[in-house]
């Protein structure tokens, strides 16, 4: 089998986080805490370590506000419910921004908020080319604005957004921005300082090559618990999910402090040991060198598509601006037809559809049946990719 | 659609059961009685699928005066069925009503001692059991149409992954299980009584006391025949007497059981070919004996726990259902053989990769794409059932 949807989860996974997942659940398997038996002491050592890891990744200044989440979904909705919902308790309406390019786990929870009346909600429009231009956010701002969510790449087009061209955008303006990094989180740089991203949500098991079942939410300082004494915020978040932390159990509430705030109930720690050992395996490697490996194998498929006049190729044709993720569509074949067939006649794994991106394929003419995409991954080999594009050439015939 | 959801329409008997004069004739008999006339009205019988087969099934048994019927059927009536399907008339095709609902408002005028529980679903692994009336644990499943666990299953179905799924139920939970089928101008049946105990002891049902237990379905043939091997009614044609014999086979093997007959009961399979002329009859006795059959020797239920279940997709916003099939490793579609059948209903399209034809079934446009590894999409709906029944019909389940 070939695996080219790396998108969707990375395959294979990090060489050694299969093997610390076996070894964490033989050995050391407790439930972590911070004052119990040296079992639980050692899996909560674990947990504060990968939180690090995830920290000085994308150089988060307090490791403590590295929040473990199910996936990136879960860390989407822990940021977008929880800033809403304490801004509806103050009694506001607030204004939200996003983009066409969103995937549903952001523009679903939006538009739930919006058609309940809880926010106002504006989508900014991309480009041709696949992106959205930080002025055209600027534009959209109201005085009742609080937020922008956005994603740092198309899961589509795989284009990269001036992410911190938004944040300062936001910045400026005093609003709070959420950055959804499920396409560039372990493959493009992200330094939630410089970008000045204030939420940033990122599952583990794609190009992090962690398990599924693993995410992180970053909270900045400037999104304090809501019982925080910090001054001057645009929003606090209130907790999603509120329940036993491990540590201090003799307050009624939820406890302010970061990241038990936002982590009640026993978390992931086989899979987080999985994560951190995936962790460990990424700092040998270098990054840059990864998202240029990638890029080299989407410009061959890219140069492929646009050289041929029965395929459509959606999103900009430099590889470079984009994370390793392209979508084409061949002329006579809807895209699960051609999906089908390049798994049923020759086991290449691609993801066809509409890729949970609905706003997108309709900005890109291709509602509803989708696109095909491919998404190479750290381990694709330049001859699964001519693979590909000889499937293709015999397919077109 | 779990079996909890599942509603079945329900006709209760209002004639009192105590007068059985109007089954005089089959009191006659010998072997029958009073006696084995009570036993009949007492019993409950899972009728599987409602077609030409099944129709013809539960017509007679309903005259016979089985006590409670419930029959089990996901499509609806159309004209073409009307050649051989003897429940239903024109006036059912004008009101598009399911076949187990048209056959239970037939039946209340036929016989109204008999119970009839209509269920409109496709019959899968996670809700035989239940309509069989059974729990997964042997118990009663109070809560199903039949209320308590079936006296026995009748084959009226029209693919062989549902056939294994009875003949599954049947050898779990120690239940007789007819099987029948007919296609062109030929047909089989065969009685199973099943094993219920490992080889070399003796099981606890009146059959297995008696030393009449036979081999069940996997004993003879071990694997179900692959999609898209056998012809189907709907590629092939068939015959009103090929079905309507066979069917009637079926029916006096299960008055025969149903009676406590069981030295009557057919030891063999029988096969027959109306149009050439030939009856034959299998002794099939020994293949319990040298087959080491996962079903009833090693009670090893592949086809219940889901094994070989195809899986149904709806594609979002496609208006289509994807249906994937579990072959054997290697084993791939003849499309040679199924271009031919197929092009009784239109052109067919198509490369070594996948055909495309499109289809009218019952005055409702479906298009069918097919691929190599036995997975369709069928575009048209989005209902699993409806793409299940032209999968079933069209190419041969």
């Amino acid at each position: 089998m070939i695996y080219l949807d790396n998108a969707a989860t990375s395959f294979p996974k990090a060489p050694g986080m299969a093997e610390a997942m076996t070894k964490f659940l033989a050995e050391d398997a407790a439930n972590p805490g911070r004052a119990g038996h040296r079992m639980a002491v050692a899996a909560e050592e674990m947990i504060d370590r990968a939180r690090l890891q995830l920290a000085r990744l994308v150089n988060a200044p307090m490791h403590e506000r590295m929040v473990f989440t199910l996936n990136g979904t879960d860390a989407l909705n822990i940021a977008i419910k929880g800033v809403v919902a304490s801004l509806s308790e103050g009694g506001e309406t607030p204004h939200v921004i996003t983009t066409v390019l969103e995937h549903n786990s952001v523009s679903r929870p939006l538009q739930a908020l919006s058609d309940a009346g809880r926010i106002t909600l504006t989508r900014v429009d991309c480009d041709d080319a696949g992106f959205v231009d930080p002025e055209a956010i600027r534009k959209a701002i109201t005085p009742a604005t609080k937020l922008v969510v956005m994603t740092h790449a198309s899961n589509v087009t795989g284009t990269i957004q001036d992410a911190a061209a938004v944040g300062r955008v936001a910045r400026e303006a005093g609003l709070l921005f959420c950055l959804d990094a499920a396409q560039t989180i372990g493959v493009v740089p992200i330094d939630v300082q410089a970008m000045q991203v204030d939420l940033l949500a990122f599952p583990g098991h794609k190009s992090l090559l962690g398990p599924t079942g693993t995410g992180g939410l970053y909270v900045g300082e400037r999104v304090p618990a809501a019982s925080e004494d910090v001054a001057g915020t645009p929003a606090r978040l209130a907790p999603f999910r509120e329940g036993g932390t491990g540590g201090d159990s003799a307050t009624p509430v939820q406890p302010a402090l970061y990241p038990y705030y936002l982590e009640g109930g026993t978390p992931n720690t086989v899979g987080i040991a999985g994560l951190s050992a995936s962790m460990d395996y990424l700092a040998q490697r270098n990054l840059a060198d990864t998202l240029a490996h990638e890029q080299a194998q989407v410009q061959k498929v890219i140069d492929y598509v646009t050289d041929h006049d029965l395929m459509t190729l959606y999103g900009n044709t430099d590889a470079t601006t984009r994370v390793g993720t392209v979508s084409f569509n061949i002329d006579g074949f809807d895209a699960p037809d051609l999906g089908s067939i390049l798994d049923d006649s020759f086991e290449i794994a691609t993801r066809p559809g509409l890729h949970c991106a609905p706003y997108a394929h309709r900005r890109l003419g291709t509602f509803p049946v989708g696109s095909v995409r491919v998404s190479p991954g750290a381990f694709t080999t330049d001859d699964e990719v001519d693979a590909l594009l000889d499937a293709l050439g015999q397919v077109v015939g | 659609m779990t079996a909890t959801d599942t509603q079945a329409i329900e006709t209760q008997a209002t004639d009192t059961p105590e007068d059985l004069s109007r089954y005089h004739r089959q009191m006659l008999l010998p072997g029958f009685g009073e006696a084995g006339q009570r036993k009949l009205l007492g019993a409950t019988a899972l009728v599987v699928g409602c077609g030409a087969l099944g129709t013809v099934i539960a017509n007679m048994l309903a005259r016979a005066g089985v006590g409670h019927l419930v029959i089990v059927d996901r499509d609806f009536i159309e004209m073409t069925n009307l050649q051989r399907q003897v429940l239903f008339d024109e006036d059912d095709v004008a009101n598009a009503i399911p076949k187990a609902e048209a056959a239970r408002a037939k039946i209340a005028k036929i016989n109204s001692q008999v119970n009839v529980s209509a269920v409109v679903d496709d019959v899968n692994h996670t809700n035989i059991e239940w309509l069989a009336g059974v729990r997964p644990d042997g118990s009663d499943a109070a809560d199903s149409p039949a209320g308590r666990k079936v006296d026995i299953i009748v084959d009226g179905v029209d693919n062989f992954e549902t056939r294994y799924l009875a003949n599954d139920c049947a050898v779990k939970h120690g239940i007789p299980y007819v099987y029948g089928g007919a296609v062109g101008t030929v047909g089989a049946s065969y009685p199973i009584l099943p094993h219920t105990a490992a080889p070399g002891t003796t099981g606890e049902t009146p059959w297995e006391r008696e030393g009449k237990a036979t081999p069940c379905l996997r004993c003879i043939f071990e694997q179900a025949p692959p999609p898209g091997l056998n012809p189907t009614c709907d590629t092939a044609g068939v015959i009103g007497p090929a079905v309507s014999i066979v069917a009637n086979f079926e029916v006096l093997e299960t008055l025969k059981i149903l009676t406590g007959n069981l030295d009557a009961v057919s030891p063999t399979m029988l096969n027959l070919d109306l149009w050439g002329n030939t009856v034959r009859q299998f002794k099939v006795a020994r293949a319990y004996d040298i087959s080491d059959c996962r079903c009833c020797h090693r009670r090893d239920f592949e086809f219940l726990d889901g094994k070989f279940a195809s899986g149904t997709t709806t594609l979002c916003g496609r208006n289509a259902v994807q249906i994937t099939q579990k072959l054997g490793d290697g084993q791939k579609l003849d499309f040679a053989e199924i271009t031919k059948r197929l092009e009784q209903h239109g052109s067919v399209n198509g490369s070594r990769f996948m055909l495309r034809t499109d289809i009218v079934d019952n005055g409702e446009p479906y298009e069918l794409t097919l691929f190599t590894d036995g997975r369709a999409i069928i575009k048209g709906t989005q209902k699993p059932a409806v793409a299940k029944s032209i999968y079933a019909k069209y190419v041969g389940a």
